[in-house]
């Protein structure tokens, strides 16, 4: 095999707590990674973008690849939770289907099968796809490190391209998605680029809770990825569904209004042209699951 | 970097051998144990050569550590064929054409056999999204996907 191909040596470490884990990342601060699927890791470190001393392997810490439903809280997943099992995980297909849609678009068959989605959100591709329906659903991430811990919601988790407020110190070691209000359902659209790993050109992810006639729509929740440094949230176009009647009017207003809100780098017109399109279809569909 | 010993269960049967941590699974297929049905092609997780079963799910042996495939059931290409009788898809991929090079031959068949052990009868679209993480340069998808759909339904 070609030397290029190999992964540099490291030192590895497969810690049976977290605890241990935590201490390690003390230890070893930026010459440490963490070890989940590998799928992003490993090809960093055939690249030379990532050189680190030392791998910290999560995969011997019980009950991290647990996906946990409470009827208060909600989900609760693990950092070991691959892809793979979000797409088959029947609670979260009935509840969250638009969730396991973006999470079955995720890389190949192959790929999702080792992937994790805390994995995912830590590489903080823009292009994410899992990011946009975690977004509107509200999720939360648990962080914690040797000497404490701390939760915050995913939008305030991404700050840059492949940048995260993640300290090298932390560990995610929960995504936390809250249970859904009443009447709620949710949409996760796409458009890809023809590649073998299909990058995602444009996510757009809706959320609506509709009032008990359904008639009106009391939350409203639009989340885009791929057409901003971050994935992020269309706060704007979500006050204009916010306590209206969703006629084609506001709907298409609403779209656009989305629409303007993205910062894409590359392909401007084209990536903002099918934000609109998107974010149209997506709460369309969303409205229709709902009734 | 010092070696660590470790015990691997290949197509079934038991082996020990001492890797460095950063040797991948594939590599210690291909060198370390002579099993050279996976291949390494893009080395990044792109194309589905290398890949082999843990556990019966398609994985990509090329960005797997082999001490984090202790304790699992690895399935590679040599370990289909029972008792000198070919699987039903090797047999099929012969009978419909379905390999030029045969380069990514082995991941497109382990793959497709995880596909086919899940959900006896794909149609021909659950194959192709299957089969989405497998490149074939020879461009034979559509023999691929016949003899898949052949293999799928017993026929010859």
């Amino acid at each position: 095999m070609e030397e290029g191909m190999r992964i540099p040596k490291f030192e590895y470490f497969r810690p049976s707590l977290i605890e241990d884990a935590s201490s390690l990342l003390y230890k070893y601060k930026t010459e440490a990674k963490l070890l989940a699927g590998g799928t992003d890791l490993f090809v960093k470190m055939k690249k030379k973008q990532v050189l680190p001393r030392v791998v910290i392997s999560l995969k011997g810490i019980h009950k991290l690849d647990r996906i946990e439903w409470d009827d208060r809280e909600g989900f609760k997943i693990g950092p070991l939770v691959t892809h793979e099992a979000l797409v088959n995980h029947p609670m979260i297909r009935e509840k969250f289907d638009f969730l396991s849609d973006a999470c079955f678009k995720i890389g190949t068959r192959q790929v999702r099968n080792m992937g994790t989605l805390v994995g995912n959100l830590c590489n903080a591709s823009p292009s994410s796809d899992a990011s946009a329906p975690l977004l509107v659903l509200g999720a939360k991430l648990k962080l914690v490190h040797l000497y404490g811990e701390r939760i915050i919601p995913l939008q305030e988790f991404f700050i840059g391209p492949f940048q995260t407020v993640l300290d090298p110190q932390e560990i995610v070691v929960e995504v936390q998605i809250p249970k859904l209000a009443p009447r709620t359902a949710g949409s996760y659209q796409y458009l890809h680029k023809a590649s073998c790993v299909g990058e995602t050109l444009v996510g757009a992810a809706v959320l609506l809770t509709m009032d008990p006639k359904g008639s009106t729509c009391q939350e409203a929740r639009i989340g885009l990825s791929s057409v901003s440094s971050t994935p992020i949230r269309a706060r704007a176009a979500e006050r204009i569904l916010k306590g209206k009647r969703l006629q084609e009017k506001i709907i298409s207003e609403a779209a656009q209004v989305a629409s303007d809100e993205t910062q894409p780098r590359s392909r401007p017109w084209y990536r903002r042209e099918m934000s609109r399109v998107l974010v149209e279809r997506a709460i369309l569909q969303t409205m229709e699951k709902i009734r | 970097m010092k070696k660590q010993l470790i015990e691997l269960r290949v197509n079934g049967e038991s082996c020990e051998l001492a890797v460095e941590p950063q040797q991948t699974l594939l590599e210690v297929l291909r060198e370390d144990l002579g099993l050279t049905g996976a291949k390494e092609a893009c080395g990044t997780g792109e194309c589905g050569a290398c890949t082999v079963l843990i556990d019966g799910k398609p994985i990509l042996s090329c960005l797997t550590l082999a001490i984090e495939a202790q304790g699992k059931e690895i399935t590679t290409i040599e370990g289909l064929a029972k008792t000198g009788e070919l699987h039903p898809l090797q047999k099929a991929f012969i009978q419909y054409g379905a390999i030029q090079c045969g380069y990514c031959t082995s991941g497109m068949i382990l793959n497709a056999k995880s596909i086919l052990d899940e959900n006896p009868k794909p149609s021909r679209d659950e194959i192709l999204k299957g089969l989405e993480g497998n490149l074939c340069r020879c461009t034979g998808y559509n023999k691929i996907i016949e003899a898949v759909m052949a293999a799928s339904t017993g026929k010859d």
